[in-house]
């Protein structure tokens, strides 16, 4: 084999580096553009000369921004309401991976397919009923449901959360990895199945337990369509805040009669408001979230 | 003996096995098999919301045929559906690849590198990446395709055909949005690319394969797995972002319960119906080639 000559070499890994250095300020930008944006008076807003650095720094646009999103409960409610769908939603996901990894029951292969169909089906195609029954429940016991977080906790609880089939798959693979002499051991100590899902298997894969958790309470934080059309906006959420944040900046100015206007900067300042969290988050534990992603281990198999 | 305990090892398994499955089998029979029939019987009932609950009558294809025809919106909604989502997903499956492609071959900063591209995946919500692109417009509003016209190449193409020409500068004016979408097929490809038998690339350089060779003959076809499944995510994931004009007007719809949620039946399972039509158009291109039949002596 003939050897590539060094500065060959070297010349293609500056090509590389250089390519991706651009690509990641492609990805970044948007990112650049609602920090830089969030910081800006107005003064600097309408300055064509300003591009990226404010040349006054402000934070006049995060209180406006807060103030719209309604902020302090906003934020609570997205807190807890994902966090309590994470939690259903990981509870199950570790239950059925289980099931899937240790135990070869009837139709296992038509019920694993089954969990990766649920992935490509388009979630509009399931709203329209899904809000009937609801409603139709609602309406027979006199509990109330559209509104609530209800539905999604039944949803969640019953494996039908955001995105469940990733959440499975990553426990799959990590329960394929833990040694099946465990389960034995403990079963001839008189474990029951339950038990010794709970304290081997569950207690062995803390970190995954976790990783789970975080995904889903991302998705969960994210998502808004089923949340749209079951919360309906009664349990103010920050993204949801976020997607009406123009008519609701209209609204709050006019009451107040002041002059404001509706800016760029006013938007993204909200934008910042409602990814920080999750960025924060991410900057925590980013090399387990992309651990998760590549234990699904739908590569290859 | 040995018959007999297999045997009541299996039905110990299954009972267990289902007593795990449980509540993922309710859930989706539940929430979504049920849900998946009752829309296609839905798109052709008529649903009036009363206070005894509601009413439903069969209408037949009206739904159909106010859809496609006596509705001015929807059809043009599709059509643009269409001409988003196909060059999107073929940009992004594209970009993840050369991009997993990329980092496979460095080693220094490649942490660094995969935290930037995952980083969309975590922020990425709706109304997130619409305040971005509404903003984009409000700023740029006239200037921008006025730069990528100016580019020779695209002025060469608008002469031949105008619609592609505005195409790829929407591509191009849009590719920070687009590329956010990128993140788990990125990490999807460069888990895929490492799974590659190292031997089989040692195997092609001694018959003095380069590197571009080895790219098309031997990385290709055995990703070819992984291309499927990060296409099939991205037609997943961009056809539940609310950049399409659909997606809103089927929100809308099921959101309006008075003008009827039969029709808003129709429309979810008209779009559903393309977007599943999509997927097996991917998977048809991404299909295994079956393997040659080889005759032994």
């Amino acid at each position: 084999m003939r050897r590539k000559p060094a500065w060959g070499r070297i010349a293609g890994k500056t090509v590389i580096y250089a390519v991706l250095i651009v690509i990641s300020f492609v990805y970044l930008e948007p990112v650049f553009r609602i920090i830089s944006k969030t910081f800006m008076s107005a003064l600097d807003v309408i300055d064509p000369a300003v591009q990226w650095l404010p040349r006054t720094f402000s934070t006049d646009n995060l209180k406006v921004a807060s103030r719209v999103l309604n902020l302090e409960t906003s934020l609570v409610n997205s807190l807890w309401f994902s966090s309590l769908l994470a939690a259903c939603q990981t509870l199950v996901s570790a239950l059925t991976g289980y099931a899937l990894s240790r135990f070869e029951f009837r139709f296992k292969r038509f019920w694993f397919m089954m969990i990766l169909m649920v992935f490509i089906v388009p979630l509009p195609v399931l709203m329209v009923p899904r809000l009937m029954m609801f409603i139709t429940f609602q309406d027979l016991t006199k509990i109330k449901m559209i509104g609530t977080a209800l539905p999604q906790v039944a949803m969640a609880l019953l494996g039908q959360g955001v995105y469940s089939t990733v959440l499975i798959l990553i426990f799959y693979n990590f329960f394929n990895m833990i040694p099946g002499v465990l389960d034995e051991a403990a079963m001839i100590d008189g474990a029951g199945p339950l038990q010794v899902f709970y304290h081997v298997v569950v207690r062995l894969s803390r970190v995954t337990v976790l990783v789970v958790f975080l995904f889903s309470f991302v998705w969960n934080w994210n998502e808004t369509y089923v949340t749209g059309t079951l919360v309906a906006g009664t349990i103010q959420l920050l993204p949801g805040k976020l997607a009406l944040f123009d008519q609701q900046f209209e609204s709050l100015v006019s009451s107040s009669g002041s002059a404001f206007r509706i800016n760029e900067a006013y938007k993204m300042a909200a934008t910042f408001i409602s990814i920080l969290p999750l960025i924060g988050l991410y900057l925590l534990v980013q090399r387990q979230f992309i651990q998760g992603i590549e234990n699904t281990g739908i590569t290859g198999e | 003996m040995k018959k007999r305990h297999s045997f009541s090892l299996r039905k110990r398994q299954n009972r267990v096995g289902y007593l795990f499955m449980t509540p993922w089998i309710a859930g989706f029979l539940l929430f979504t098999l049920f849900p998946f029939a009752a829309t296609i019987a839905l798109s052709f009932m008529e649903v009036s919301s009363t206070i005894r609950g509601y009413e439903i009558r069969p209408v037949g294809l009206d739904n159909y045929v106010t859809a496609f025809f006596r509705n001015t919106e929807f059809v043009p909604a599709l059509g643009e559906f269409l001409m988003m989502i196909v060059p999107y997903t073929f940009m992004v499956v594209v970009v993840s690849f050369i991009v997993a492609y990329l980092l496979n071959h460095i080693t220094r900063g490649r942490a660094l590198f995969r935290t930037i591209y995952f980083l969309p995946v975590i922020i990425m919500s709706g109304p997130v990446m619409w305040q971005l692109l509404d903003s984009q417009t409000v700023i740029h509003g006239m200037a921008l395709p006025d730069d990528f016209d100016s580019l020779f190449l695209l002025s060469i193409l608008r002469s031949y055909s105008p619609a592609f020409a505005n195409l790829l500068s929407g591509v191009f004016r849009q590719l920070s949005t687009i590329l956010w979408f990128t993140g788990v097929p990125v990490v999807l490809f460069i888990n895929g690319l490492q799974k590659i038998n190292p031997s089989m690339y040692e195997a092609a350089r001694i018959d003095s394969a380069n590197e571009w060779q080895m790219l098309w003959k031997i990385t290709m076809p055995q990703i070819r797995p992984v291309a499927l499944i990060s296409t099939i995510f991205t037609i997943a994931q961009l056809s539940t972002y609310n950049i399409s004009s659909v997606y809103n007007l089927i929100r809308t719809a099921t959101a309006n319960t008075s003008q009827g949620l039969g029709f808003a039946a129709t429309y979810a399972w008209i779009y559903s119906l393309l977007v599943l039509l999509l997927m097996g158009l991917a998977f048809l291109i991404f299909r295994q080639p079956r393997a040659k039949e080889v005759s032994l002596p």
